[in-house]
């Protein structure tokens, strides 16, 4: 069945504005819809409206309109933390908690368990525990419960935002077979990224109104609306869009296979001067491990004998699925841990023996999740923490003019908590600016931010570089760490595989064949157009076509 | 930290009982270790405990109980051990000497017999604690719901218990991630006073509140999404059975409560 939703506003109370304006929508049977918008526009608000949030459990605000609800209705939601959303110790427990709550017969609970652990392909999880699934199982388990109740439309918010490029894939294959099943689904993400391939239907939000209302193929073609919206589009998408604005006559694609049938035939495989001109140049090593082994009590082997160092000025990317050993190298690099062999160095000097606070004036790491670091009483004093902590000056001109700067200004005041998701953690990661340290390790730093706030994200890692700091990224947006990197060190199990330039290791398609990462698709197109040295964000490669494009213009005429 | 307070997945036999065999054994120990005050009978309560943690192989997970609370068990001894040198006893004394306090006499005898008392105390509240934490170690929260609504405890109520169990190790891990999160922005709390150090650590409560709090929201948030109605009568996937297994237990629960109390009538000692 279709869902109409006709005419729905909605305010949290009398006196506060008004976050959706006349939203006027269908979501189609069997189709997966993307609701998409920047921060605050509207979406959650939404989500809880179709999923009888509001007005069921909220009841204090002024809904107008209508949208189809009914005690016979079910429709269901999974949240981006499966780990608050799954009842039960064990995956079967949690697979049967929503039919249980529906009085089913114990033969019919089984069967639907049966049938969603058949669906999903995920019978090898149902004699596991819940706490030893990886994130991706997670979510997958949690999809499969909800699936159980037969519901008539699943909602999934950011379903994918904390998982590891092998839980993005895991739950990909399983929309896969959502849509192939007639699954009506609705996707709350702004990343389009990681399910253009499998989504029909894009509704923008912003406002909260709809701004844009249409298939994916005319949201892709239309670059206002997603820059406007915040709206994390394909690579592929996005190579067109920059490179339409330097070659004329373009015709449009959105996969890499269009993208490479449109631009073989314009590009000779040469080296391009604009890639030659990024040569090394090689600094100093402001941090380095030496053989770092890390043993916990346990018996588990996280770190076997890493060598690695982090030179001044640079942008490192550390790549590697979940458990292969990333956060344990970091928290190695700022005392949190010990190493049970090895050593770290900061310019020159052990670190052991120094307390983790004495050693974030040098080493700064900034956590995944805002809410564990965020606890002064406004966002200015939050700002100001670390300066504060550490004893750096600073004066209140420079913090306000960083607040104007990354449009925090307005909310200098607000309790910091309040802030939207990506807000609270953009404001963790501008705190180490006024920190003294010359290393700063941020951990999944694009967690909760649309495309706006992402900008914002690589303005600061730039500026801290322009500044001479030493930046560890730890990140699964693939193709942001290799737009930001200068160099890659990629773990696998423990162990380090590799460490180079970001161009250096794009050649190596067997490394990242056994990490089970994927190259970004410009590097990827680079590959298969035969652009050498390979380009490694789009800029560099809709440079090196033009300046192709270019010569072959010349050459011909 | 990480296996404290939480269910450990074993194939052990206490792993495979039926919840409400532990349960029983929990609220009978839990009864006679609030009476017994025997030392021989406390100690052989002790041995039968021994055995019941080999046999199911969580030794070592005990191990780590006895070190978190140490603490408190040196307290309880400490303290009846104060207490009691205070007054005299029978028996061997360590040391004894009268003293005035303005104008107010007193001795001071330190005896035996205070070791003992101390030992008594210390052992029988770390009895009480074990018992509970035997069950808790082997019996997982899904278990646990099952168990109390097979003993027609409302829906609600085992719902509730057996959330806590689910929440209190998520609860624990996010006060250790929160500590090192804020050490890592600066925020010292290794070498520092003590006061400071209690400062620092009122300071991590607060994100704690809201992460919990923020839990709490996300988890009644998906109560709804999954109809959970404790007015509408729900059904079950799972099914608990006893066993021969349970029945072994049950009697060995029994001869053990029933040795206990025979040493407790002929071995007690007043104290």
């Amino acid at each position: 069945m279709s869902f109409k939703i006709e005419n729905i506003g909605y305010k949290y109370s009398a006196d506060t504005p008004q976050i959706l304006k006349n939203i006027n929508m269908e979501i189609k049977e069997a189709e997966v819809t993307a609701i998409v918008g920047p921060s605050g526009c509207g979406k959650s608000t939404l989500v809880s409206i179709l999923s009888g949030v509001i007005p069921v459990l909220m009841n204090k605000g002024e809904l107008t309109g209508s949208f189809q609800t009914g005690d016979d209705l079910v429709i269901s939601v999974v949240s981006q933390t499966p780990e608050n959303q799954l009842f039960g110790y064990g995956v079967e427990d949690a697979l049967a908690f929503g039919v249980e709550n529906m009085g089913l017969s114990n033969q019919e609970i089984h069967e639907r368990v049966e049938y969603v652990l058949d669906l999903l392909h995920i019978q090898h999880l149902r004699k596991r525990a819940v706490s030893t699934l990886s994130g991706g199982q997670r979510q997958a388990v949690c999809i499969a419960s909800v699936l159980a109740m037969r519901p008539d439309m699943v909602i999934m918010d950011e379903p994918v935002s904390s998982l590891d490029p092998q839980g993005k894939q895991l739950i990909q294959s399983v929309l896969n077979q959502l849509r192939a099943s007639g699954q009506t689904t609705v996707i709350v993400d702004n990343n389009l990224d990681w399910f253009s391939d499998i989504v029909d239907h894009v509704v923008g939000l912003d406002g909260g109104e709809v701004v844009f209302d249409g298939n994916r193929d005319e949201f892709f073609a239309q670059f206002e609306v997603q820059q406007r919206l915040g709206v994390i589009i394909p690579q592929e998408v996005e190579i067109y869009r920059e490179l339409s604005k330097k070659v004329s006559g373009l015709s449009s694609f959105s996969s890499l296979d269009g993208a490479y049938e449109v631009l073989h035939d314009r590009v000779k495989q040469t080296e391009t001067a604009a890639a030659l001109e990024k040569m090394e140049n090689h600094s100093e090593e402001v941090l380095k491990v030496t053989h770092l082994s890390k043993n916990f009590q346990d018996g588990f082997q996280a770190l076997k004998n890493i060598n690695a160092g982090f030179s001044k000025g640079k942008i490192i990317s550390i790549l590697g699925q979940n458990g292969s050993g990333k956060t344990t190298l970091v928290k190695h690099l700022n005392g949190l841990y010990q190493p049970t062999e090895g050593e770290v160095t900061y310019q020159g000097a052990g670190t052991a023996g120094k307390s983790v606070a004495e050693i974030s004036r040098d080493v700064i790491l900034v956590f995944q999740h805002p809410e564990h670091m965020l606890f002064e009483e406004n966002v200015y004093r939050e700002l100001t923490f670390c300066a504060r902590a550490q004893g750096v000056p600073f004066s209140e001109e420079e913090a306000l003019a960083v607040l104007e700067k990354y449009d925090l200004l307005a909310d200098k005041d607000e309790l910091p908590v309040n802030l939207s998701m990506g807000k609270k953690h953009l404001l963790t990661i501008l705190s180490v600016l006024f920190s003294s340290a010359e290393v700063i390790i941020l951990d999944e730093p694009t967690l909760g931010m649309d495309l706006h706030l992402r900008n914002h994200l690589e303005g600061i890692i730039r500026h801290l570089k322009e500044k001479g700091k030493t930046v560890i990224l730890i990140s699964h947006e693939i193709p942001l760490v290799f737009k930001l990197s200068d160099e890659l060190l990629v773990l696998d199990h423990a162990s380090m595989l590799k460490e180079g330039s970001a161009q250096q290791l794009a050649g190596d398609e067997a490394l990242f064949e056994k990490i089970h990462i994927d190259l970004p698709p410009v590097v990827q197109l680079s590959k298969k157009l035969g652009i050498k040295p390979l380009a490694c964000n789009v800029e560099d490669f809709t440079d090196a076509i033009a300046e192709q494009v270019k010569i072959g213009g010349a050459d011909r005429g | 930290m990480g296996d404290f307070l939480q269910y450990v997945e074993l194939n052990s036999f206490l792993h495979r009982l039926d919840p409400r065999t532990k349960f029983v054994f929990f609220i009978i120990m839990s009864v006679l270790t609030s009476f017994v005050k025997s030392g021989v009978a406390l100690l052989f309560l002790f041995l039968v405990f021994l055995a019941i943690w080999l046999i199911g192989h969580i030794g070592k997970y005990m191990l780590v109980l006895l070190n978190k609370v140490k603490v408190l068990l040196l307290f309880i001894f400490l303290l009846w051990l104060v207490l009691g040198a205070f007054t005299i006893n029978e028996g061997p004394t360590i040391y004894r000497a009268a003293f005035s306090v303005i104008g107010n006499h007193y001795v001071f005898s330190l005896d035996w017999f205070d070791f003992y008392k101390g030992a008594v105390y210390a052992l029988r509240i770390f009895l009480m604690i074990s018992a509970f934490y035997t069950v808790i170690l082997t019996t997982n929260f899904s278990q646990i719901i099952l168990g109390l609504q097979s003993w027609r405890v409302p829906y609600a109520v085992a719902f509730g218990v057996g959330l806590v169990f689910q929440i209190i190790p998520m609860i624990v891990q996010e006060f250790a991630t929160i500590m090192e999160a804020q050490k890592s922005r600066g925020l010292e709390v290794d070498k520092c006073s003590a006061f400071a150090k209690m400062k620092n650590y009122v300071i991590v409560s607060l994100p704690l509140l809201f992460r919990v709090l923020s839990k709490g929201h996300s988890i009644s948030l998906s109560m709804h999404y999954y109809k959970l109605n404790f007015k509408v009568k729900r059904t079950s996937y799972q099914m608990i059975r006893a066993t021969y297994s349970d029945a072994l237990f049950a009697s060995v629960t029994i001869i053990a409560t029933v040795v206990t109390i025979f040493l407790q009538i002929n071995y007690y000692i007043q104290i």
